[in-house]
């Protein structure tokens, strides 16, 4: 067989197994019962009450939150994604509906702030503990340092004894 | 002892803060800027609450609109209610030129026209669907809400809580100057 017909053969044998792997690939699965309730309670829970405004949707029983929980149901059922749902809140309530800011843009600070805040200080704490064991005086010359009196303490000890002395 | 580059950043870290917390106590936690004002308003479809008679965004095309959310249960609705009246005689006359709606929610068709016959209502009333379609599609916190749309359907200004008629008076003129001006 020529080289040009060993490659033919050869793409046409990929190609025929591609197309098999793709006939038996499982389609897009849609959610189960099960998956859509845990959809819809992650998603009320993360929706704040725009009554009560402490609480989640979840928690709150204003007739707003009611509203909301029921329309979050059925763009649950209609199939929609959470990003969408989200979405359609934070277009007419804004960024606040959502009650963990989001990980991009201004709401990204919030997230990285106190981490990169605990590493920056452990950081720091850790420079200035090793500069200290650096710096800390020799142990066996502490010691005689502390006891190294001058000439000048000398005499005034010697002079403040006497007087002491005299006074008895 | 700190070092100059040292000190220096400390004091910014707490410059920074220190600006970060006035303005955090200058802005007021209560007001929150609506998203949609700037935008094009949702597309809405009511029924007058007595007489049946059908309004929509679009039939709105073209004429600058304030448009009320209230509710019978609402305390701070009935200060506002002889404001919105007031808009409404003043303003609202010729349809064409100016319109007052008010949409209520949370309510039923009865205790919502038991209100408006208390507070002698006049302009286009309406009620929302027991899903708050129109209510969720506007963004609502609670009730009263005021709306100032202009000629070209854009929100221009939301007002959350009773309305004063020194916004009203603003507000409407400003809509209606843009209207005349194009």
């Amino acid at each position: 067989m020529s080289r040009l017909r060993q490659r033919a053969a050869a793409l046409g044998l990929a190609l025929a197994l591609l197309a098999g792997g793709l006939a038996f690939a499982p389609a897009a699965q849609a959610l189960t019962g099960q998956e859509k309730e845990a959809l819809y309670q992650r998603i009320i829970e993360d929706l704040r009450c725009p009554t009560c405004q402490g609480l989640s949707v979840r928690d709150s029983d204003a007739p707003l939150s009611r509203q909301i929980k029921d329309k979050v149901r059925r763009m649950v059922e209609e199939g929609q994604t959470e990003e969408a749902i989200k979405a359609f809140f934070v277009s007419r309530y804004g960024e606040w509906i959502l009650r963990a800011p989001k990980n991009q843009g201004l709401g990204l600070v919030v997230w990285v702030l106190p981490g990169l805040g605990m590493v920056l200080v452990a950081g720091w704490l850790g420079l200035r503990f090793r500069r200290n064991r650096k710096h800390k005086p020799d142990e066996a010359a502490a010691p005689a340092e502390a006891s190294a009196i001058s000439p000048e303490q000398r005499e005034r000890i010697a002079r403040d004894r006497r007087r002491f002395e005299e006074l008895d | 002892m700190l070092k100059s580059w040292q000190f220096w950043t400390v004091m910014g870290v707490i410059a920074g803060l220190t600006a970060l917390f006035i303005f955090g106590f200058s802005v007021n936690p209560k007001v929150v800027k609506s998203p949609l004002v700037g935008k094009k308003a949702p597309a809405f479809s009511v029924r007058e609450l007595n007489t049946g008679e059908p309004l929509s965004l679009a039939s709105l095309k073209g004429t600058p609109f304030l448009l009320n959310f209230w509710g019978s249960w609402c305390p701070s609705c009935r200060d506002e209610a002889p404001i919105l009246e007031a808009a409404h005689r003043k303003w609202g006359q010729d349809a064409e030129r100016f319109r007052v709606i008010g949409i209520a929610f949370n309510d039923t068709p009865e205790a919502a026209r038991a209100f408006a016959k208390r507070f002698g209502k006049t302009y286009y009333l309406a009620l929302d669907d027991e899903q708050g379609t129109i209510t969720l599609n506007w963004g609502l916190y609670g009730a009263p809400e005021t709306f100032f749309v202009d000629h070209e359907g854009v929100i221009r200004h939301k007002k959350v809580g009773a309305i004063t008629w020194e916004e009203v008076e603003e507000n409407v003129t400003a809509l209606l100057q843009a209207a005349e001006a194009r």
